[in-house]
């Protein structure tokens, strides 16, 4: 019998002549930290190798004169840089907040991610023994804004999922 | 995307394999109970976990599933006699009871004993729900019977098939906790298939083919929460559960009855796709019955004689790209089983998942994936075991509901999330 084509072609032997170029460029991936427990997260996290992801330990705001709100980050190096234009240069911006702590900011960050077409993820790493009224609280938060939010426990998510989106 | 040796982790179940072991903590349903459907009625061939076995109904009723070939010379036992409490070989008449001991060896005087060192490797076969379950663990640390609500409930409140998928288990299971390819491949159905169609829900999903996700961990697993815009404000959650290593469960449409699917390993490029169909609370209805053994819903039509699905790879699944180009069907693919395992089974026996680009919202699929790893390794290393192999874990169920903004969905659905008896789905 003559064999289909999807018959064929779905072989071990003829997947071995899926091709070996790239399928993608590097994305840049913005990691934020929201509250000093999720900095020293990220601190461990951003130890391991990556593909240009950047991680900030914290952010201020400053306003403008015009009224505006102006956002800066500190990156791990203790480099000082415009959220405005890590927004505008991410592919996609993840936030980490421990549970229960202050989330305040990110409504700006939404609101430069909507500007600017990004996609905002949200962690929640909830501290050992941290209760389930925190994790509300930070969901209550973060959903808003968040396209997709995710509660996790323990470091070895955030690096494993940012593992996973190449970042 | 996986590194090469995480896939091959997570791929992998043979014997010895940590995936493997993780499989070998739990019962697996492998047969539907009409497969061996009366005592002494002929045996069936078993792959699972990619080790061959043989299943029969003794004459006593008692099940066995066993090795598949005769210690004797290596005769497949499929060709044996059903007869008297065993299985007799052909060749030579060596006989097996359901346990795999040898009962009788012909030529050697009974007396001798011969057959008493004679022992093929058995697993417990147990029938619950029309489904016959093996677990292919250590004995001392089988678990407790499978709890999973379709097969507590009256049969006739359910409707469990199965079909051969030519592909790696995960990349199977992982279609089923993909809420955001719904909109998209099986969008054509939600207004046709006669077990989908006229739900409340459908015009969300519908409506809104960019929902916002929220993943949280459960005790066996996961609940992946999709939400979409519903009226004033209020938001349309389907909630998918996840119950190590392979249930899953599709959010409720209306008064339809509940599906949900196990992907069962039959060796590392093929596995059995179950699909189970139940209502909570009421038999199902001869349309809904007939739906189903015509194919609907998350069945499907097949090969006459077989468990393989009547569209496969060897007839292009029937790909129909009129029906595609009028927007009948998103693929081209009839029918929301196929449509999924065409799909998956197109991606080769094992997907090559080092090439992937993930999104932000796969992180359901990163999730399941680190936690499968993570509980392999435990396992493994520490003999830690897995999550999902209580009451408790298999208890569960798939919402659809409409709630607040402001309300977290494993809170305040917290009750729909439980299989109770006699309770109804929650479901819109
Ligand atoms: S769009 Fe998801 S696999 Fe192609
Ligand atoms: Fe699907």
């Amino acid at each position: 019998m003559l064999l289909s084509e999807s018959a064929r072609v779905t072989t071990a032997q003829e997947s071995r002549f899926r091709i070996h170029y790239p399928n993608s460029k590097p994305r840049a991936v913005k990691v934020i930290a929201l509250d000093p427990a999720s900095a020293a997260l990220i601190d461990e996290v951003a130890k391991l190798n990556w593909n240009g992801a950047a991680f900030f330990k914290s952010l201020s705001f400053e306003s403008t004169p015009g009224q505006t709100v102006k956002g800066w980050l500190n990156d791990i190096a203790g480099h000082t840089s415009d959220l405005a234009s890590e927004v505008a240069q991410a592919d996609c911006v993840v936030v980490i907040a421990g549970a229960g702590e202050d989330a305040q900011s990110v409504p700006l960050i939404a609101e430069l991610c909507n500007e600017h077409h990004k996609t905002l993820v949200a962690l929640i790493v909830p501290q050992d023994g941290a209760d389930d009224h925190s994790v509300d609280v930070s969901l209550k938060a973060l959903r808003p804004y968040a396209k997709m939010l995710v509660i996790a426990h323990g470091r070895d998510y955030v690096e494993a999922m940012l593992a996973a989106l190449r970042a | 995307m996986l590194k090469k040796e995480q896939n091959e982790l997570v791929t992998q179940t043979g014997p010895g394999t940590p995936m493997g072991d993780l499989f070998r903590c739990s019962w697996q349903p492998i047969l539907l109970s009409e497969e061996l459907p009366e005592n002494d009625c002929p045996p069936v061939r078993v792959k699972v976990l990619s080790e061959r076995l043989v299943a029969f109904r003794d004459s006593e009723g008692k099940l066995g599933l066993i090795d598949e070939f005769c210690a004797h010379r290596g005769v497949s036992l499929w060709f044996g006699r059903n007869e008297e409490c065993g299985l007799r070989c052909p060749y030579h008449g060596w006989k097996f009871d359901t346990t795999g001991q040898c009962v009788e060896v012909p030529s050697e005087p009974a007396e001798s004993g011969y057959a008493n060192k004679i022992k093929l490797k058995s697993y417990p076969l147990i029938e619950k729900g029309g489904v016959l379950w093996t677990y292919m663990g250590a004995p001392e640390r089988q678990p407790a019977e499978p709890e999973w609500e379709f097969c507590n409930v009256p049969l006739n409140q359910s409707f469990t098939t199965k079909r051969l998928q030519e592909n790696n288990w995960l990349q199977a299971m992982e279609g089923g906790i993909d809420s955001s390819h719904v909109s998209f491949l099986h969008r054509g159905d939600l207004n046709n298939d006669p077990l989908f169609k006229g739900a409340a829900g459908n015009k969300y999903n519908l409506a809104d083919s960019k929902p916002v996700f929220e993943v949280v961990e459960a005790p066996g697993g996961l609940f992946i929460g999709a939400r979409r815009n519903a009226e004033n404000g209020s938001y349309y959650w389907r909630i998918t559960p996840w119950v190590m290593p392979s249930f899953t469960m599709v959010p409720p449409r209306g008064d339809h009855p509940i599906h949900g699917h196990f992907w069962v390993p039959i060796d590392d490029e093929n596995c059995t796709a179950w699909s189970f169909d139940y209502h909570p609370v009421r038999p199902l209805s001869d349309a809904e019955r007939n739906a189903m053994k015509d194919g609907k819903g998350i069945h499907v039509k097949y090969v006459p004689g077989t468990y393989r699905p009547l569209a496969n790879k060897d007839n292009d699944y029937l790909m129909n790209r009129e029906a595609q180009k009028a927007g009948r069907t998103f693929s081209g693919v009839e029918g929301i089983g196929m449509q999924d395992a065409s799909l998956q089974e197109s991606m080769g026996p094992i997907c090559d998942r080092t090439k992937e680009n993930l999104v932000g919202t796969d992180n359901g699929i990163i999730m399941a994936r680190h936690r499968l790893m993570r509980a392999a390794k435990a396992l493994r290393e520490k003999g830690v075991l897995p999550p999902g192999l209580t009451a408790e874990d298999q208890k569960v169920r798939s919402a659809a509901v409409i709630l607040p903004p402001d309300q977290h969905y494993k809170d305040a659905a917290r009750e729909a999330l439980i299989a109770k008896p006699g309770v109804k789905q929650a479901s819109v």
